[in-house]
């Protein structure tokens, strides 16, 4: 599995939507679900997946996929 | 950078007190029945030990030091320094630890001092005890960790009350130029400090009628500035990161294998997400992480001394373990600690 297959994994998983919902307009701000425990499982399996340590503030700003793909991005994982 | 190797310094013994009254989440008026079974689930909390108002931290600590004492053979005279670790003192001056030298028959030649680290606690005061002693100039400390956190919040906030314990440790160190390396390396990130917080009641907020007045702040919440209180988001981003990164780098500088130089990792008992999360993030093998959160709750600086007492009573009782502690709570502060303890004099948990 490639790396956006994999990062689009984790949002299907967390908030059981198909991949195709997917984009830059999907954020704390859009998705109703979005509250700190689905941010932190966001976290949590995003860490898992690419075997990553995420600073506290990365963790705070994971609030949309856009955020959420730069901040992986940065931790030297390619799409 | 805040790294110590400190040698000459034996932990000769731990001992804890905690209170008889037993609360488990279902009883716990603020939350519904299908609140608490959540809470269980997920948090992991089952019950918790809490003292009635008449006892305070410095109670429960003097009995668990009391008991050590009788069971070490120590001499009362025979102490040099008594360390009284709690952000929940008998009074706001003089120093709680002063106290507990009348208290405990100690004498006039001991060296007090009161330390308020929160939930790091117990790494703070051996870091501290066992300097002291590292030169030989004084022989012999008691570190006295413990907390009633519970009190110090709004019984009506949901997001603190099923949270913590009340509980009081005692560490007894002595000079031994026998004794394994302590080794021991801690953080601070100042910039958190609001996550973690008693907004009134200190110099720069002092307490007025408005500190008393409460608000309702949603899910649960209802506390006045005067109250502790825990933006959970926060603390948990400090707490699964900043913790985990310190213990892989500490080990990675130290070389040590998780898999095969370390008897026990003993994790701060801040919550089951929490420590779950970090024991995941650094590959700990399970069956060397032991929990005791579920029977004790959150027990501050009194968490891994706790942890000794609890849960490995009989194998640190009967020889040589070697240890990697982590703990991380008010500051934001955190710490890493590797020692090689053991045997050494663990009585039977203690009721006040």
């Amino acid at each position: 599995m490639n790396n956006i297959d994999k990062f689009n994994g984790i949002f299907t998983e967390v908030f059981g939507v198909a991949a195709d919902a997917l984009g830059d307009g999907f954020s704390k701000d859009t998705v109703e679900q979005w509250d700190s425990v689905h941010q932190l499982n966001l976290v949590s399996l995003a860490e898992e997946a690419f075997d990553i340590m995420l600073d506290p503030e990365d963790i705070m700003a994971f609030t949309s996929y856009a955020n959420a793909k730069e901040i992986v991005a940065n931790q030297g994982i390619e799409f | 950078m805040a790294k110590w190797r400190i040698n000459n310094v034996r932990i000769a013994g731990v001992s804890a007190c905690v209170p008889e009254n037993v609360v488990a989440t279902e009883d716990i008026d603020i939350m519904t029945p299908e609140e608490a079974e959540t809470f269980n689930k997920t948090v992991g909390i089952k019950r918790r030990h809490i003292a009635d108002e008449s006892v305070c931290a410095s109670d429960m600590c003097q009995k668990a030091a009391e008991k050590l004492l009788e069971e070490l053979g120590w001499e009362r005279d025979s102490i040099d320094v008594l360390i009284f670790e709690s952000v929940t003192g008998d009074y706001k001056t003089p120093p709680t630890s002063c106290l507990l030298q009348d208290r405990m028959g100690l004498p006039d030649t001991t060296f007090c001092l009161d330390m308020p680290m929160g939930c790091c606690g117990c790494l703070y005061a051996i870091t501290v005890g066992s300097n002291l002693l590292t030169t030989g100039n004084v022989k012999r400390a008691l570190l006295l960790i413990g907390d009633t956190a519970l009190r110090m919040g709004s019984m009506k906030d949901k997001s603190r009350v099923p949270l913590f314990g009340d509980c009081g440790t005692a560490v007894a160190l002595e000079y031994d130029p026998s004794a394994g390396e302590i080794v021991v390396d801690f953080h601070t990130m100042g910039s958190g400090y609001e996550a973690l917080m008693t907004p009134h009641g200190g110099f720069r907020r002092p307490a007025t009628p408005e500190s008393f007045v409460e608000e309702d702040f949603g899910n649960g919440i209802v506390r006045a500035p005067i109250h502790t209180m825990i933006n959970g988001m926060n603390v948990f981003s400090f707490a699964i990161s900043k913790p985990p990164k310190s213990v892989d780098k500490f080990m990675a500088d130290e070389g040590i294998d998780r898999n095969t130089d370390v008897d026990y990792f003993l994790i701060h008992q801040a919550n089951k997400m929490i420590v779950d999360r970090v024991v995941k993030k650094l590959k700990l093998p399970l069956d060397k992480v032991p929990y005791n959160l579920e029977e004790y709750g959150n027990l501050g600086g009194a968490s891994i001394p706790s942890l000794m007492v609890t849960r490995l009573r009989d194998r640190l009782t009967a020889g040589s373990c070697r240890l990697l502690m982590s703990s991380f709570g008010l500051g934001l502060s955190w710490g890493t600690m590797s020692a090689t303890v053991g045997p050494m004099v663990i009585p039977e948990v203690q009721y006040i």
